[in-house]
């Protein structure tokens, strides 16, 4: 396959949806161009109806598009073929709620293909890697929202692959979870996946994407790196020890020496999530690597 | 660039089948539909101080196969309505549609697996009808052994017969019925539109005997055309021809058989083919 292809390439996307039985028409995106290349964590962004999940669901094949011409590594997205690569979670996931854990990802594996002696290998794997194994055997209607969303994931990565497609995969999961979230989507960047995703943390978006497009509804208004998009060029900041007042004076003098100004002294603050992260513990979960899962359950027969 | 073709899989679909089957019976469908089954048998059993003799057995046969029918049908339409939107309600039709599957795979998929849960709800009624009968002919043989000096009156092998065609019908009901469901936006619709239809192919061999021969031509045409888009259910009605004359005649249950499969495939298609256009 040649290197040229985009994982994701949208071209003149508008998708119309009847609202009214008397025909009229909402326009859920619009014009929208937007290529990902591959191997990108790439951000879509946008308020609430601005046509994230509509463009989401019609590169998965299950909107189709008004106009408009959408490829997933080439192929059109309404072939079956195009969906061989893809793996989705969906926003608010909702599983067959009276399989295991264990069993709803082995029947996903399978629908996509995983058979033999591989199948057993990849389900656990995955499981484990989304750090789901302490309750993959439990019913799948007895989840918490976060563990639906590592469970989702895990369904997504199941047969491994290129591209993989999440809609707000952290909504209504906590600092933690969502902090390991990002974490997971680092290391897919690092096997080469290419990544969409949606999200309203805007702060998370920027620590784990390379681009960013904002949408407005359905319209694109802004498209770049993060780098280029909010990195201050023209500014440094030096983080030293609490400095005296008469040290600061000098060192103003110092820049002022040099043709620079201090533009700002003030003191750094530990983000609030970073904060809740330090302190909320999981335990039993060495490494750090909670899973968000099972921290207080109990062996029955345990005794305290 | 090209990307391998994603075959149509028989694998994949017994896939969905098996899935679909099991949220029947891990919903706990199987214990209603086995309640259902044995209640309705043993209702039969307050019939008994009629004692007509053999002709009791006739009378357990088509108590039988009424309540069969009856509660088959209804049960085929709430079904099928209700394991397919379960999956478009709570959305886990997007997540397996995100799969590389085809629609034909997941329409005949859902298919089979009412129709193996249908399957099990007519051997369950059938099987537990023939225990009974058997049961009361032994009972009946010692009372009045003037009655069977032929040995035993039911053919057990017919009543088979007409259990599997009308596990069949029940087959075209639920294709009829993910037909409807494949344009349909909800469960209630499509139940209550189902059941108009059911209700149609059951009747309309009465519009055909009254005027399929007016001389009217528009009329006459009219009707031939609904006798052909709406399957004639009273076909598989061939409970009367049990222990009568040579009893069911193997090459009719093969037309009748053949009859079912023919319009389970054509409905099947036009489900597949609505259901491909449908926004999930
Ligand atoms: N099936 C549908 N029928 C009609 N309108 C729809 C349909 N799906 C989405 N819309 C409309 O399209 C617009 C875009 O919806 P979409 O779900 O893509 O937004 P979003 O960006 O994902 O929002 P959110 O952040 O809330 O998830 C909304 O105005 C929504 O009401
Ligand atoms: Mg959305």
């Amino acid at each position: 396959m040649s290197p040229s292809v985009s994982a994701i390439s949208i071209q003149g996307l508008t998708k119309d949806f009847s609202v009214t039985l008397r025909g009229v028409k909402l326009r859920a995106v619009d014009a929208l161009n937007l290529e990902v290349a591959e191997g990108q964590v790439y951000g879509l962004l946008g308020p609430n109806g601005s046509g994230k999940s509509t463009t989401i669901k019609i590169i998965l094949g299950l909107l189709d598009a008004t106009v408009g011409d959408v490829r997933v590594f080439g192929v059109p997205a309404n072939r079956v073929e195009a969906r061989r690569n893809v793996g989705y979670l969906p926003e608010a996931p909702y599983f067959y709620r009276y399989l295991s854990g264990r069993e709803l990802v082995k029947f996903y594996a399978r629908v996509c293909g995983v058979s033999g002696a591989t199948l057993k290998a990849r389900v656990d794997e995955v499981i484990d890697w989304v750090g789901l194994s302490g309750a993959a055997d439990r019913r799948v209607g007895t989840y918490s929202k976060g563990m639906l969303q590592r469970i989702g994931l895990a369904q997504a990565l199941v047969h491994d692959p290129k591209l993989i497609v999440l809609d707000e995969p952290t909504a209504g999961v906590d600092p933690v979870g969502s902090a390991e979230m990002c974490e997971l989507i680092r290391k897919l960047k690092h096997q080469g996946k290419t990544v969409l995703i949606t999200s309203h943390l805007l702060a998370q978006i920027e620590d784990v994407c390379d681009r960013v497009a904002i949408l407005d509804r359905g319209k694109l208004i802004v498209e770049g790196s993060v780098l280029e998009l909010v990195g201050q060029r023209d500014r440094q900041a030096l983080i030293v020890d609490p400095l005296p007042e008469a040290d600061l004076e000098a060192l103003r003098g110092w820049l002022a020496a040099r043709g620079h100004t201090l533009n700002a002294v003030e003191q750094p603050r530990a983000r609030l999530d970073q904060l809740f992260l330090s302190k909320v513990s999981r335990p039993g979960r060495p490494g750090g690597a909670s899973a968000g899962v099972g921290s207080n359950e109990v062996p029955l027969d345990a005794k305290p | 660039m090209s990307v391998a073709s994603v075959p149509f899989s028989f694998s994949r679909l017994s896939l969905i089948a098996g899935n679909t089957f099991l949220e029947a019976v891990r919903q706990k469908l199987f214990n209603f539909l086995l309640l259902l089954a044995v209640g309705l048998v043993a209702s039969a059993q307050f019939f008994r101080e009629f004692n007509f003799g053999s002709s009791e057995l006739k009378f357990i046969s088509d108590f039988g196969f009424g309540a069969l029918i009856f509660f088959g049908s209804a049960l085929t339409i709430a079904t099928t309505a209700q394991l397919f939107f379960s999956e478009i309600e709570n959305r886990t039709a997007l997540t397996l549609l995100a799969k590389p599957l085809w629609r034909a795979e997941f329409v005949f998929g859902k298919f089979l697996g009412v129709f193996a849960v249908i399957g099990v709800f007519c051997a369950l009624t059938i099987g537990l009808m023939m225990a009974l009968l058997w049961h009361r002919e032994g009972q009946l043989m010692d009372i009045r052994p003037e009655d069977f000096a032929n040995g035993r009156l039911i053919a057990y092998g017919d009543l088979v017969v007409v259990g599997v065609l009308q596990w069949l019908k029940f087959g075209v009901l639920a294709a009829i019925v993910l037909l409807i469901a494949s344009f349909s936006n909800t469960n209630l619709f499509t139940v209550v539109t189902g059941f108009f239809v059911l209700v149609i192919c059951h009747l309309q061999y009465l519009a055909r005997d009254a005027w399929g021969n007016v001389d009217n031509p528009l009329v006459g045409l009219v009707v031939r055309v609904l006798g052909f888009v709406f399957p004639n259910f009273q076909l598989f009605n061939l409970a009367d021809q049990i222990g009568q004359g040579a009893g069911v005649s193997p090459i009719v249950a093969l037309q009748v058989a053949g009859y079912a499969v023919a319009y389970i495939g054509v409905i099947g298609g036009l489900a597949v083919y609505s259901f491909r256009n449908r926004e999930i």
